[in-house]
């Protein structure tokens, strides 16, 4: 088998095999857990490399059953609580953990876990990525362009905090589900787009974040109890905009726009997953702010070419009273969408209305805008000096190209 | 085929004063003989049960509530295994690990009821 694939199986089972362990050693013990994880697939590539298993997933979950004793005998060494077994027939019960459908339970319950409000909001994507996507150190780093020193405080960090606030392995139920679920959605999203619109990384570990989230959100369709209209929108703008990952960047991988991208390489199943997970998602008038990105990522998948694009239908999406408040991103967009049709003046109204300070380290985007609006309105001194503030504020070096080639035509 | 119940009949291992080491190496077995059924496509179900006991005896519907040390023997749980008679289930229960322990299996089998 390729390494890569390998990677991929490890990555993936090392989520389901550090869940599963939770449920039994409880959250407390997860250190112990993620290190003998870890260990296992250390072997497992070593063995692997001169004959492979002839059911790999089967392979893993036995080892990962296995490691049950590991830990049992670690924690006695350590004198640390174990589990009670009073009985073998214990291990009936311990062996049901392991069924599928116990297991996607598991992920469920970690990725609660993962964005339980007791935890740094900053903290959540490095921990959910950690424990249920099976990223190690350095590829979270490069996931959401971090030092590795910065991952590794953020995960001793909520360690502590899941030791300290003794949080439960559990889903939560009743009143407080909507509310963890809106930020599960949220994390989710954030993971989705550190991989769609961050162009730093090498397109691998974009599709790799991309598709993470998107199995992590079908796996909340999955379940009865967290299959929400919200969520079936979430699942449907990740189809949408997956659908252009190819074609966000060139062979060299630079940017290309939404303009100068190859329509024709957009992926159609992804497309079609999208519309009939929309088709869900509108079956009852609760709309959430994904129904409307997704709806405003459907308008651009509909036109056949850039110019095509109705605007004043995107532009109607972005209405106050449908999005509910209007975040500067927001904003920005309609400030760009005016300008696509010509309308400078409500361009500027909506320009007039941010400043840098809305976007943090993406500054550049608004800058990048501002530029914009004075190469349309004739106004290239103004042009230039905007477009070097955003040269000057912009890290990410396939940005910076483009924006230098810009200035180069103003 | 039929379907049979291995019902386990056992002490509990904390009161034989078992130490970690021989918990582990119990619980290793069992999980190897669940994976053998599994592996051989006879196992249908199964399920652990708590050390907790409450009883209602008698006309006066007498209430008790029982730890495992105040009851020697005590059920465990059970699997329930396809097999084609009673000494097809006596082979697989061979490899029940607690026989040393004194540790008891009973196989019953599910009763259809189809005249």
């Amino acid at each position: 088998m390729e390494n890569k694939l390998i990677d991929h199986l490890f990555r993936y089972h090392s989520g389901k095999m550090v869940s599963i362990l939770t449920r039994i050693f409880k959250l407390s013990h997860l250190n112990i857990i993620e290190d003998a994880v870890q260990d296992t697939f250390i072997k497992a590539s070593i063995s692997w490399r001169n004959k492979q298993p002839d059911h790999p997933e089967a392979w893993l979950t036995q080892v990962a059953k296995n490691r049950v004793l590991d830990i049992f005998r670690k924690l006695k060494t350590e004198q640390k609580h174990l589990p009670n077994i009073n009985q073998g027939t214990d291990t009936i019960a311990i062996n049901d953990l392991f069924l599928d459908t116990e297991i996607e339970d598991a992920q469920l319950r970690m990725i609660f876990t993962a964005c339980h409000p007791k935890l740094d909001p900053r903290d959540r994507i490095s921990f959910a990525l950690k424990t249920i996507s099976g990223f190690n150190i350095k590829e979270i780093a490069s996931a959401l362009l971090t030092k590795e020193d910065t991952i590794k405080k953020r995960l001793a960090r909520t360690r502590k905090s899941i030791q300290k606030s003794n949080l439960k392995f559990q889903i939560p139920q009743g009143k407080s589900l909507p509310q963890r679920l809106e930020s599960v959605m949220e994390v989710l999203y954030l993971i989705f787009n550190e991989g769609f619109h961050s162009n730093k990384q090498e397109k691998l570990v974009r599709k790799e974040l991309c598709g993470e989230a998107l199995r992590l959100t079908q796996m909340l369709l999955k379940n009865k109890h967290t299959r929400t209209p919200a969520v079936y929108a979430l699942c449907a703008l990740m189809c949408f905009h997956s659908s252009r990952l190819e074609t966000k960047t060139n062979a060299e991988n630079e940017i290309l726009d939404l303009k100068n991208q190859d329509r024709s390489q957009w992926y159609f199943p992804l497309i079609e997953l999208g519309n009939t997970m929309m088709n869900k998602a509108v079956e009852t008038k609760a709309f959430s702010c994904y129904h409307y990105e997704a709806a405003i990522a459907v308008e651009h998948l509909k036109a056949k070419h850039f110019n095509n694009t109705n605007w004043d239908k995107i532009l109607h999406w972005y209405q106050p009273n449908l999005v509910g408040t209007l975040e500067p991103t927001h904003l920005l967009t309609m400030a760009v969408v005016c300008m696509q049709k010509h309308d400078y003046k409500m361009a500027k109204s909506y320009l007039d209305q941010l400043n840098q300070d809305n976007f943090e380290q993406r500054s550049y985007l608004f800058y990048g805008t501002k530029a914009d609006y004075y190469i349309k309105t004739n106004k290239p001194d103004k042009a230039i000096k905007y477009l070097d503030l955003a040269i000057d504020t912009v890290t990410n070096d396939s940005e910076k190209t483009y924006l230098q080639k810009k200035k180069l035509t103003v | 085929m039929k379907e049979f119940m291995m019902i386990f009949v056992g002490a509990d291992y904390a009161d034989l004063g078992l130490s970690p080491e021989e918990l582990q190496n119990r619980m290793g077995k069992w999980f190897a003989w669940g994976d053998k059924m599994e592996k051989a496509g006879i196992l249908r179900g199964g399920k652990a049960l708590t050390p907790q006991i409450r009883r209602v005896v008698g006309e006066n519907r007498t209430v008790s509530d029982l730890t495992s040390t105040e009851v020697k023997e005590i059920v465990g749980g059970y699997y329930l295994v396809e097999a084609k008679n009673f000494d097809a289930v006596q082979d697989i229960a061979q490899d029940y690990p607690d026989y040393d322990l004194g540790g008891t299996v009973e196989i019953r089998e599910i009763m259809v009821f189809n005249q």
